[in-house]
């Protein structure tokens, strides 16, 4: 039976919702995310904190990540463990006919057999079956991609586990394979287009744009152009594909004071290749219909959801569902990757038992999220006098692999980022994501503009060569200015600011002395040769529906606890949020859980379709002051430094707005006459906070333990929770909180007061100790700034000097120097250490990571990290690499997201230095040395 | 088909275990893991090849790293091994008191990030170190030899930097680890 939960949160249209909770775990057995956190020991020295938040515990071994965990480390688990494996369809020419049985012994038959037949009896599916794929091959059918999940076993001994996996691993009669059958033709999974004609000055409305008038996007059902027909007085996409037509037209017969280029880059399929491989823990108690879940997400509300969902209506009882998300690090690969309801579906059949479900690096391979490889067409061209761009055509194609995922959106983003740092009169940016039999495509670093912004970076660099203008010059020359629109016709959020990195790497030795540099090497080390190279992109941060909820509140002992969403993925989000409570509480949390979804203390639901919604929709919506747009956000996008940071802001100042400045009035205006505050004029945007204390005018200092004090003394505001959306621009909301009027970039709030509050107060506290507080006005963004796909960018710059070998035909990357811009830094080593990190992911991409698509690629289960090379420490230049951070415009420039632009202008600047080197373009990465040699001989 | 089974017993951080009897081809990764719940050194591609689970052997000739992923029970047998559990110094409940010189080092220089990879890089820094205590270099050597001795290490999140910087910092700065650190130490006085 299922029991309605008390929270209506996770409840989507038509569904019945369980007990959805986070338990904290005893700290000395689990440190998952999931237990409470605390400063750590000696954390803190002159202001500034000495280690991540999580660095013991990771740096002793202890257990953070969820594949650490065994069943005896569980609280209220029992004690033996059971395991699983998987075996995946390794071909998808042929009807499976089912599990070879007859290859295992007698005792080493599986305790228990999942097949598609057992889970669709017992009423079990994947919950949005197109978006991850069915959950397993039923047999009669051909596989639709490599490295579908064909069957799940259980042993409920390690010994007899592994046994059965050597016989069955790497062996080609592990499934039975039937009738040979055609491999389909495979619709696509979507495209869009994105027209922008601008005015006749960049800041002249346009004459069409995404943002004024529509994406637009494919129709592949319908048979030929998957396009709307162009149509000058038609409908918004018609009238766009009209102006792509003369925009086409005019590129094919181009004015004669214009220089056309194009030019034609392909990428490759890569693994990210986290260490961690996909895995998970769970336990299935029957006799209370508990689910108990432990496992590496980035998506840790999503997965609660949708196992709920799928087993809803099985015949499974669920009345309770514990999530416990360990540490975990993906680079995108564990977004809404599908291995987390496997670990759950392992459970359900684990007879009683906690069953943990950990792929191999092999088995990880055959079936985690890969990077799409994309094939780029473009025209570009530019006034020959003047070096301005004029127009931009482009045609992206990528491969999304066997299951839909978020493939879609990956092609528009790499399409709607493409112009980089770049500003176009007029553009047609097109993309088109196809399905086929390979690993599935996803969500992955860059998400699609790493390979969108490399191909139009060295479409910049050869341009450059052709007109004779030095590269940083002609991407000076066409810079994105401030107030200027993007490819979307949106004005970006803030100040542009690539132009100072590229003067900065304009007038840097590495570029200035290169032609002297490259002389004397290639005289000093026959047989090499010698080149640098530089690109300049900008990256997007955030998803266009950014949510997020955080709990803040003040102890009467004078500690600041915190709830938050945050997961930490290695980025150190968890440790920066922390943080940010201090420009306007002084002080760094003492206490935090994070990744939590369960959040009684604000009542909430949500349709959850804050892309698709009509404007219509979302206005009748909002009058509900429980609506909102989304819950909220997985950690991606690298939406931590903005978009949580916002939000854990949000929350602070309001509880000094409504708290602790309330108890500060109340001590300042102690005694007859007022006090020692009545002869003065002090305002609230006096105060500040100095060495702990609260000062504001010459009034007495407060410290932080007084305020909590004095709050809970009178019953003042202790505790507020803020929900947040963002899409694009900030939803925006006013309350009225016990007769004060409150407002912020915040959708909803909810209030507590302190001990000493009146029962009045205390009774409508209800909401786990918080009183929600409905909402008088909301503005969200309209739904048509959707459209904008980007306002929030960081810049970055990079320029790489390497040699060639040219007679090995390897790459040796001699140094490298970044500059980037990122807002204030709320941890300066944290920034440095992704600007370090992305950049050597980078050097892979660009010259030694590949993996095959197909029947040779990893989907046939044989995949290793000795089938091709991960970059090393000797690979990065990691004595002799440099990076600089642009000093902020103010003290309060919002940090940026920076995680995913790290890694990308490497890529640009290492093709671009080796055709300094050698003189050859590449349009094809990585630049291996085979193709090296190829290019050479 | 019956499992060949060797009874196994070993010191593993300075601890004898207790007996056991263990199919034979099992790896050092599985019996720490899945026998002695000690999961802090991690399994990364069970080839060896990436170093998530290298441990400190401590031979007769001094410590040297092996991959615990390729190592087999049968010859790990007898002999005596460090985890990253057993690096820093632990009060009667386990927990940490004080951490080892490159543990320190590696949280003080934010040196890594999800930490996968961590338990590798101190078994590889920390028996460079204790090497180094037999076998000093000179100091415009450190950086080759910390290269050298930590680039089999795969580490997917920081680009290696603050991991080398860690290492060479905590030799530069340890008696006794480098040949001309006296004239270099004065100087820097």
């Amino acid at each position: 039976m299922v029991k309605l939960s008390r929270r209506g949160f996770l409840r989507t249209a038509g569904s019945a919702a369980v007990a959805v909770q986070v338990v904290p775990l005893h700290k000395a057995l689990a440190e998952l995310q999931s237990a409470p956190k605390h400063q750590p020991p000696n954390w803190i020295r002159d202001g500034k904190i000495r280690f991540r938040q999580d660095g013991i515990p990771k740096v002793t071994g202890n257990k953070v990540f969820a594949i650490d965990i065994r069943a005896r480390d569980m609280p209220g688990w029992p004690d033996t463990q059971s395991h699983a494996l998987m075996l995946r369809a390794d071909r998808a020419d042929q009807r499976f006919g089912g599990v070879n049985e007859t290859l295992l012994p007698d005792d080493l038959q599986p305790d228990v057999l999942i097949d598609d037949a057992r889970v669709r009896r017992d009423g079990l599916r994947m919950t949005q079956e197109a978006f991850y794929g069915r959950l397993l091959l039923p047999v009669g059918e051909p596989a639709r991609y490599l490295g579908q999940p064909a069957a799940v076993l259980i042993y409920h001994d390690y010994t007899r586990f592994r046994r059965a996996r050597r016989l069955l691993q790497f062996n080609a009669d592990a499934l039975i394979w039937g009738a040979q059958t055609e491999l389909p033709d495979l619709t696509p999974y979507g495209g869009a287009r994105f027209v922008r004609i601008g005015g006749a000055t960049p800041g002249a409305p346009d004459r069409y744009s995404p943002l004024a008038d529509t994406i637009i996007f494919a129709d592949f059902e319908a048979g030929g152009s998957p396009w709307p027909a162009p149509d000058r007085q038609g409908d918004a996409p018609s009238r766009g594909m009209a102006h792509a037509g003369d925009l086409r037209d005019e590129l094919a017969d181009p004015p004669d004071t214009w220089a056309v280029y194009q030019g034609h880059y392909t990428s490759q399929y890569v693994d990210p290749a986290a260490l961690e491989p996909d895995n998970g823990n769970a336990w299935y108690d029957p006799e209370r219909g508990a689910l108990h879940v432990v496992v590496g997400t980035q998506s840790p509300y999503t997965n609660a959801d949708h196992i709920e969902t799928m087993v809803k209506g099985s015949r499974f009882d669920l009345n309770e569902l514990r999530l416990h998300p360990g540490y975990t690090v993906g680079y995108g690969q564990k977004e809404h990757h599908v291995f987390p309801y496997y670990v759950a579906l392992a459970a359900l059949y684990g007879e009683g038992r906690p069953v943990r479900f950990a792929l191999d690096r092999y088995s990880h391979f055959q079936g985690a999220i890969k990077r799409h490889p994309f094939d780029t067409r473009m025209t570009l061209a530019v006034d020959r006098e003047t070096g301005l761009f004029q127009s931009l055509a482009a045609d992206l194609r990528a491969n999304g692999g066997g299951t839909k995922n978020f493939s879609p959106s990956v092609g528009q983003v790499a399409a709607s980022a493409l112009q980089g740092i770049h500003y176009f009169p007029k553009s047609d940016i097109s993309v088109q994501v196809d399905a086929s039999r390979a690993p599935t495509a996803g969500s992955m670093r860059g998400y699609g503009t790493l390979q969108s912004m490399v191909a139009f970076e060295l479409l910049v660099d050869e341009a450059a060569t052709d007109l004779g203008i030095d590269p940083i010059e002609l991407r000076r020359r066409n810079l994105m200015h401030s107030g200027m629109k993007n490819t979307q016709g949106a004005i970006p959020a803030g100040t542009m600011r690539a132009g100072e990195l590229l003067d900065a790497a304009g007038a840097d030795p590495l570029w200035t002395t290169r032609a002297e540099r490259k002389a004397a090497f290639e005289a000093e080390h026959p047989g090499y040769r010698y080149g640098v190279g530089v690109s300049c992109v900008q990256k997007d941060y955030g998803t266009g529906a950014e949510a997020a909820l955080v709990r803040l509140e003040v102890t009467p002992e004078g500690e600041l606890h915190m709830r938050h969403v945050a997961s930490e993925i290695g980025c150190g989000s968890t440790t920066s949020q922390m943080l940010m409570t201090e420009a306007h509480l002084g002080r760094y949390c003492d206490r935090v859980d994070f990744a939590v979804i369960d959040w009684p203390e604000l009542p909430l639901h949500s349709n959850n379709e804050p892309y698709t919604m009509s404007q219509d929709d979302q206005d009748e919506a909002a009058q509900d002051p429980h609506w909102v747009p989304r819950i909220t956000s997985p950690r991606s996008a690298s939406n931590s430094a903005y978009y949580f940071s916002h939000a854990t802001g949000e929350a602070a100042r309001l509880l000094f707005d409504l708290g602790l400045w309330q108890a500060a009035q109340s001590i300042w205006h102690e005694g007859i006459g007022g006090g020692q505050a009545a002869p003065l004029a002090v305002r609230r945007d006096q105060a500040e906070w100095r060495d702990g204390h609260l000062v504001a005018g010459g009034l007495q200092p407060l410290s932080f333990g007084d305020l909590a004090r004095r709050a809970h003394a009178q019953g003042l505001i202790t505790g507020v929770t803020v929900h947040t959306f963002n899409r694009w621009a900030w939803a925006s909301a006013e309350f009225d909180v016990d007769g004060t009027p409150v407002s912020g970039a915040i959708d909803a709030l909810s209030v507590k007061w302190g001990e000493g509050a009146d029962a009045a107060k205390r009774a409508r506290m209800r909401d786990a100790g918080f009183a929600f507080q409905p909402r008088t006005r909301v503005d969200y963004p309209p739904v048509q700034r959707n459209n904008a796909s980007v306002v929030y960018y960081a810049p970055q710059a990079t320029m790489v000097e390497l040699s060639v070998n040219t007679g090995s035909g390897e790459v040796q990357i001699l140094s490298h120097k970044s500059w980037m811009e990122c807002g204030n830094m709320i941890v300066p080593e944290l920034v440095s250490g992704q600007l370090q990190g992305g950049i050597a992911m980078g050097i892979g991409h660009a010259l030694y990571e590949e993996l095959l698509l197909y029947e040779d690629g990893p989907g046939n289960g044989t995949w290793n990290f000795n089938r091709y090379r991960l970059p090393r420490a000797r690979d990065v230049a990691v004595w002799s690499q440099q990076g600089d951070v642009a000093p902020p415009l103010s003290a309060t420039d919002p940090p940026k997201g920076i995680a995913e632009v790290v890694m990308i202008p490497v890529v640009s600047a290492i093709c671009n230095a080796v055709h300094d080197a050698i003189g050859v373009r590449f349009h094809e990465t990585p630049l291996s040395p085979e193709r090296i040699k190829e290019a050479l001989s | 088909m019956t499992e060949r089974m060797l009874t196994v017993r070993m010191q593993i951080n300075g601890k004898q275990t207790q007996p056991m009897d263990l199919p034979e081809d099992l790896m050092l990764l599985e019996y720490l893991q899945e026998y002695l719940n000690l999961t802090g050194t991690r399994y990364g591609c069970g080839q060896g090849v990436c170093r998530a689970c290298a441990v400190i052997h401590d031979a007769a000739d001094g410590p040297r790293v092996v991959p615990a992923c390729i190592t087999g029970v049968a010859w790990a047998n007898g002999r005596s091994f460090r985890t990253v559990e057993g690096h820093a110094t632990r009060d009667d409940q386990g927990a940490v008191t004080q951490l080892s010189a490159i543990q320190q080092a590696f949280l003080d220089h934010f040196s890594f990030q999800c930490s996968y990879c961590t338990p590798g890089f101190v078994a590889a820094a920390t028996t460079l170190v204790e090497r180094l205590q037999t076998a000093p270099v000179a100091r415009d050597d450190v950086e080759d030899v910390v290269l050298e001795a930590l680039n089999e290490n795969i580490c997917r999140c920081t680009g290696y930097v603050r991991y080398l910087q860690a290492t060479r910092d905590v030799i530069l700065n340890t008696p006794g680890l480098t040949t001309d650190e006296v004239a270099t130490r004065d100087t820097a006085s």
